[in-house]
């Protein structure tokens, strides 16, 4: 048995020690009014949409690319589900409808940067503005409420999509409220993208185009392919989310649904400790990094600090989770 | 007094030393040559002397005083020019001469036309570098070095890629400087050129100067070689005869416009072939091409009598051809990843069991390959940055022989590799092409084409100029060919 290196143990786990820091500063302030059971649950239903559209943003990173179109695709992919839903009052219907357009929402960035060979930059900011101009123009500029067109209400029996998200489990004493399903939905998905991260080796694929796209290629691994499902697998888990959010809310709108969240997903990623040039990083690390932001966001509200001030708190922790990466990159090197 | 004086100078990689006490000196007003195989440390000590490494312990004197690099040019083999620019605003780059806002042209032009006659060249310094062929642009960097006022200006194989005409205009600019009070170090693999055109030699093997010494009417290129590759590694009984199987590739009528063109060959089961020639002689972009990494191409490639068209490096894999390919660290490893996932990396989807990597088929492999080409790996969790070169170098190797190939081809494959971890990598050839793999070998080190090739292919600025059996596979032969001659 080798010794144990806390060295490395912190270097791989930053994330993780960043939001136990942080947790104990938050208690330290605010006392049980920040550390108690339903407002740990508050937190992290808050920020289960971001994080599971984190989960994407992460294989994207890893595999050397970025994805800026994240945020206009929950809009209109969320836009698609219930209107889905409103027109043929089948459920499963909308659900399909999500994932058919994520994934296709992925391919067409998939396929225009590895077949084409634009930058994954260009493509997605072009499809951000695409899938949000899109939306804007379908629904006029405004949103669609679930069982509802204009203001009357249909003839469908479909408020049990609202389930979807509200449901709340293990209702007791302790957790009055219960512990709703969508926090279950991110826990999962987080396991099951570690899992395939690190032990397929379509996983491991991903990991060895992002650190050497050429190697790879050199090394027989279907780049172009690879690429490509890595931005569907990212297209599906953000259909996904956005089935969270339609569900949570029974609403979308086209001007301001999943506004900023491909930044939120991004700034996850960082704090998670994945490299921004591609080839190392963990979903689990991305999960904590969620959390980061989800707590410090609760505990400037728990303050009564300005809530126009998360965005400069949030940003700032990026900077400085960058700054680490760097730090710690260079003395990996010393080694 | 001496020009350049280095005593006791060391310098260590992580465990590796690479100098072992080096003392290395250069007369002023001489042209001195630095010989050694690949790995035997030249370019660590002329880095060193160049202030580009730092070294671990030794002193450095420039002209009896204290290191100075303000006095020592480095010319290295990647030239530094930048081509859409004329050759006075190359040399004075970064540091333009300016009549108040506006650039001065007319000084820096009629400065450059008085640096460039110092060496006996007339050449318009309007003219724009990519206009320039290679000798020019060796002259251009020299000319960047006089004008800094350097006395010691280092070069870094300046021939490869140079004709003889060429090469000859070189050498006449080398003697005009010299015969000024200049001293030159001339890194070189080609032998002939250091009996033209050196006035002293040093030899460096394994980190340590094993000769040194005046070339007079009675050196001889054999003398030199014998001190480069030393007497005491064992380079007899590399090679075995073997039976050849029937042909199992043939390339035919191959093309691809500025790179290769009409190339035609054949290899044969258990055959380790050779293919060599100097710097853009299109061995590495012919070879990329028939491994699928550098389609299209015009012609066909032809694996046991059926067309394969290369589309990609995997159709390659599927027809069972592996590929080592040069520069391991931007096209071998991939730093990210630990040993077992590089050596696997090309059939990890055929060690899952529902979609899930199998550990232990995983270990087994790992262990398989550390077992037969000896690998000194610790433990396989590593990453395999965490290896020497020449362990890596064999990882690369493993993962290519890993994908059950019946042709492997190999570019530069002993490159920053020590000596007898070459020897090592050559046996494992060997005995592997007994087993019925067929190799080709792009290299340019003949001894190492002559340690394990059946045959060798001399290539010329992109084409197939001669066919060598073992006899033929001279140095003299191969460098006569490689450099545009006719037998």
């Amino acid at each position: 048995m080798k010794n144990f290196n806390y060295k490395q143990f912190l270097i791989e786990n930053s994330a993780f020690v960043t939001f136990v820091l942080l947790l104990i500063i938050a208690t330290a302030i605010m006392g049980t009014t920040f550390f108690n059971i339903t407002n740990f649950v508050n937190i992290l239903f808050n920020n289960t949409i971001v994080g599971i559209i984190a989960l994407g943003a992460t294989i994207i990173i890893i595999s050397g690319g970025i994805d800026l179109s994240v945020g206009s695709a929950t809009a209109l992919t969320g836009l698609i589900t219930i209107a889905v839903i409103n027109a043929t009052g089948s459920i499963a219907l909308g659900v399909m409808a999500a994932f058919a357009a994520g994934i296709f929402m992925g391919l067409f960035n998939g396929v225009l940067i590895s077949y084409f060979r634009i930058p994954a930059f260009i493509v997605t900011l072009g499809a951000m503005q695409i899938f949000r101009s899109l939306s804007l123009h379908y629904w006029n500029g405004g949103g669609i409420i679930l069982g509802r067109a204009g203001g009357t209400v249909l003839d469908i029996d479909v408020l049990g999509f609202r389930d979807f998200s509200n449901t709340r489990l293990f209702t007791s004493e302790l957790l009055p409220n219960g512990l709703p399903l969508p926090v279950f939905y991110w826990i999962a998905l987080t396991i099951l993208l570690a899992v395939f991260c690190k032990k397929t080796a379509l996983g491991r694929h991903i990991y060895a185009i992002g650190s050497n796209e050429r190697a790879a290629n050199l090394s027989a691994v279907k780049v172009k392919q690879v690429k490509v499902f890595v931005y569907m697998i990212a297209g599906g888990l953000m259909a996904f989310a956005a089935l969270v959010e339609a569900s949570r809310l029974g609403s979308m709108n086209s001007a301001t649904s999943g506004t900023l969240y491909e930044l939120q997903a991004i700034a996850a990623v960082v704090i998670g400790g994945t490299a921004m040039s591609g080839g190392r990083g963990r979903p689990i690390g991305t999960f904590f990094g969620t959390l980061t932001l989800g707590v410090i966001n609760n505990l400037m509200n728990l303050m009564g600090l300005p809530s126009f001030l998360v965005g400069a708190i949030q940003g700032s922790i990026v900077i400085i989770a960058v700054l680490f990466q760097m730090s710690v990159s260079k003395m990996q090197k010393q080694f | 007094m001496f020009a350049v004086e280095m005593k006791g100078i060391k310098k260590s990689f992580s465990a590796n030393y690479v100098l072992k006490d080096v003392n290395f000196t250069v007369e002023k007003g001489s042209i001195h040559a630095l010989l050694g195989e690949n790995g035997a440390g030249k370019s660590t000590l002329m880095n060193i002397l160049g202030n580009i490494l730092h070294k671990d312990d030794g002193q450095i004197l420039v002209y009896g005083e204290s290191f100075d690099d303000k006095k020592i040019a480095f010319i290295h083999q990647e030239l530094s020019l930048v081509n859409d620019l004329n050759i006075f605003e190359n040399l004075y780059l970064g540091k333009e001469l300016k009549k108040g806002f506006l650039l001065d042209k007319k000084t820096m032009s009629h400065r450059a036309s008085e640096v460039l006659g110092r060496m006996g060249v007339d050449i318009n310094p309007y003219t724009m570098v990519s206009e320039l062929n290679p000798s020019y642009k060796q002259i251009t960097e020299i000319a960047r070095a006089l004008l800094k006022e350097a006395q010691v200006i280092i070069m870094d194989e300046p021939t490869t890629s140079l004709t003889e005409v060429e090469t000859e205009l070189i050498f006449n600019v080398m003697r005009t400087l010299r015969d000024q009070g200049i001293s030159l170090i001339f890194i070189s693999h080609k032998l002939n050129e250091v009996l033209e055109v050196c006035d002293s030699y040093t030899i460096l093997r394994d980190g340590e100067v094993v000769a040194t010494g005046k070339v007079s009417e009675e050196l001889t290129e054999k003398d030199l070689s014998t001190h480069m590759v030393g007497e005491e590694v064992n380079t007899e009984g590399i090679y075995k005869t073997r039976e050849l199987g029937e042909v199992i590739l043939e390339i035919k009528n191959m093309s691809k416009e500025r790179e290769y063109k009409n190339v035609n060959l054949n290899l044969r089961k258990g055959e380790v072939l050779g293919v060599t020639g100097l710097l853009g002689d299109g061995r590495t972009e012919l070879f990329a091409s028939v491994y699928g990494a550098n389609p299209p191409y015009e012609g066909k490639v032809i694996i046991e009598g059926k067309e394969v068209k290369m589309r990609g490096t995997h159709t390659a894999m599927t027809n069972k051809i592996a590929y080592v390919p040069k520069n391991r660290k931007e096209n071998g490893i991939i730093a990210d990843l630990n040993i077992k996932e590089n050596l696997a990396l090309s059939v990890l989807s055929k060690i899952q069991s529902f979609g899930i990597l199998k550990n232990s088929t995983l270990e087994k492999l790992t262990n398989d390959y550390v077992k037969k080409l000896d690998i000194k790996a610790g433990d396989t969790n590593n990453l395999i940055t965490s290896l020497s070169g020449g362990n890596q170098q064999k990882i690369v190797l493993a993962k290519a022989l890993c994908s059950n190939p019946s042709v492997v081809i190999l570019d530069n494959p002993t490159q920053g590799v020590d000596v007898g971890a070459k020897m090592e990598i050559y046996r494992q050839i060997i005995s592997l092409s007994e087993q019925g793999y067929s190799f080709i070998i792009l290299s340019n080190e003949v001894p190492e084409l002559q340690r394990t090739c059946d045959r060798v292919y001399v290539m010329f600025q992109g084409e197939i100029r001669q066919e060598f059996n073992r006899e033929e596979m001279t140095e003299e032969n191969i460098m006569l060919i490689s450099t545009g001659g006719k037998l």
